[in-house]
């Protein structure tokens, strides 16, 4: 069986169901910024769960991939919630979010370009050698498709690993929306990806408008991504699985009805491997 | 290609302002009316996101005005307050100074107090968990010398004096709140302290001895200094009573 399994994100209106009782969960992650604070009741409930759950710190302030605006403070933050959660994983986007001038808070892609892997890889060591902790990164999901780049998505994620030992968190659902958006191949983004390195899994809804799909983290996981998430576990092994539910978050049962879903198949192609 | 630093310069100009999409438009792939499409579902994101995080640390205000007025508001605070930290709890700093100068607004005087409140309770919610008085400081400590002794507050206690009810609308716009919904504006100063004793964050109306009690303490006053202040507000004022308060009250942590 593997380590942790199914797992959920924890989000304040979950607080009052895991203070009253055990949840059927493998393990669970929070954003790290929202620990932040030097206490509070965010704070508690996280060492609360963390006596229970193995615990994985997702960050998405940090802009690993920020020409300018890089700030040391953030991540003094990160070091200190490290210490103080002992996190069972730790992961960051591969994305950028600020300038010189202002931050724009959100996780916005990058071009797969040399400078940019360039500078990722030495953000990325910069983070490991802080944390002294190997850390995995994220693919994210992206609306736009620079006109010019050097690699293709997935051997993008693999330079970096190489160059810098972090691990994948492959977002599923981040890979479905890139290939609905712009036709890349998500299959063979996975295929690119050193299957050692794979860490964790998301699975996540998103929102699909007239304008393209847009990652809103906001309801059940499609089928097609379901279907990606089998090809992954295949090819990746039975890693820990996480489902996000970010907005319009719904009664912690439908959480834990689709990370059992996962779980399910997690175990299924397990035993078919063996 | 641009280089990364200023292919960003240009994508970001685009999402901070729907005018200054041109530069951008070259960077990326595909028909030109989807790039636009697309920059504005970005757009939208950064909007929508630090829009929720004023949302989060300002509910009253919010409730006060309306969400869409408050929505339009979280618009105009970015034009001039640019976010400069990956962290959006840090994002609504600025927005009491914000609100004090719009001018949309000024037909409510008391919503500047308001924000100001909210800010102090936003910060006290993420401040230190106060910690168990410390009386170390007292210890072998002749009587006569205690009155050099400063009182230290917990983290997050912040005091503000408004010529508004600011303790009577904070309470009636917590969600549990089922009283009847009746204020009077005029009912004179108010006086409050914003603290946290255990998780949910308080907000409480003070007599004027207290507030200058807690106010100079705050301000690092010792406690003889601290009792001239609250003496010269309530000639009653009782320091020893309001020490026992106030420590009780997870306010005052220790004295050093």
């Amino acid at each position: 069986m593997p380590a942790l399994g199914a797992g959920i994100g924890l989000r304040a209106p979950h607080y009052a169901d895991f203070a009253a009782a055990p949840q059927p969960t493998g393990w669970l992650e929070v954003h790290s910024e929202n620990y932040f604070g030097a206490g509070g009741r965010d704070l508690q409930m996280l060492e609360r769960v963390r006596r229970d759950y193995p615990v994985s710190l997702h960050g998405v302030g940090l802009g690993l991939g920020s020409a300018q605006g890089w700030d040391e403070g953030h991540l003094g933050k990160l070091v200190a919630l490290v210490d103080r959660v002992q996190p069972a994983l730790v992961s960051e986007h591969l994305s950028w979010n600020a300038t010189a001038e202002d931050n724009l808070n959100d996780l916005l892609p990058l071009p797969r370009t040399r400078e940019a892997l360039a500078l990722l890889a030495s953000r990325v060591q910069r983070v490991q050698d802080r944390l002294r902790r190997r850390i995995l990164v994220e693919n994210v999901s992206a609306y736009l498709e620079f006109a010019e780049g050097d690699f293709g998505e997935g051997e993008f994620i693999a330079e970096l690993v190489r160059r810098t030992g972090c691990g994948v968190l492959l977002d599923v659902n981040n890979l479905y929306v890139n290939q609905m958006n712009h036709g890349t191949d998500a299959v063979a983004v996975m295929l690119a990806v050193p299957t050692a390195s794979v860490k964790e899994i998301h699975l996540a809804g998103h929102l699909r408008t007239e304008d393209g799909l847009i990652d809103t983290h906001g309801d059940r996981v499609v089928d097609a991504v379901w279907q990606l998430y089998r090809t992954a576990l295949d090819r990746f092994g039975p890693v820990p699985t996480l489902i996000e539910w970010d907005t319009d978050i719904p009664p912690l049962p439908v959480l834990l009805g689709e990370a059992a879903k996962a779980r399910a198949l997690m175990e299924d192609r397990h035993a078919v491997a063996a | 290609m641009p280089s990364l630093h200023e292919l960003q310069a240009r994508f970001a100009a685009a999402l901070n302002d729907a005018k200054q999409t041109q530069p951008a438009t070259r960077l990326f792939s595909g028909p030109r009316a989807m790039t636009l499409a697309r920059l504005a579902i970005y757009r939208g994101n950064v909007h929508g996101n630090r829009a929720n995080a004023l949302a989060g640390a300002y509910p009253i205000a919010r409730k006060i005005v309306g969400d869409e007025f408050f929505d339009a508001m979280a618009r105009e605070y970015a034009r001039g307050h640019r976010s400069r930290c990956g962290d959006l709890n840090e994002y609504g700093e600025y927005f009491p100074d914000f609100v004090a100068a719009f001018p949309h607004t000024a037909d409510l005087p008391y919503l500047p107090d308001v924000v100001r409140m909210e800010w102090l309770a936003h910060r006290a919610y993420y401040a230190a968990d106060p910690a168990p008085f410390d009386a170390s400081a007292l210890a072998g400590l002749p009587t006569e010398r205690y009155g050099g002794l400063r009182p230290r507050l917990a983290g997050g206690c912040a005091l503000l004096e408004s010529a508004w009810p600011l303790g009577r609308i904070w309470t009636l716009h917590q969600d549990d709140y089922g009283g009847a919904f009746e204020i009077d504006l005029d009912a004179g100063p108010d006086r409050v302290l914003i603290h946290r004793p255990a998780w949910r964050v308080q907000v409480c109306s003070l007599a004027p001895g207290d507030f200058r009690f807690l106010e100079s303490a705050s301000c690092g006053a010792t406690l003889d200094d601290a009792f001239e202040a609250a003496a010269a507000a309530d000639a009653d004022f009782d320091l020893s009573r309001a020490l026992t308060r106030w420590i009780d009250a997870r306010v005052i942590e220790n004295l050093v």
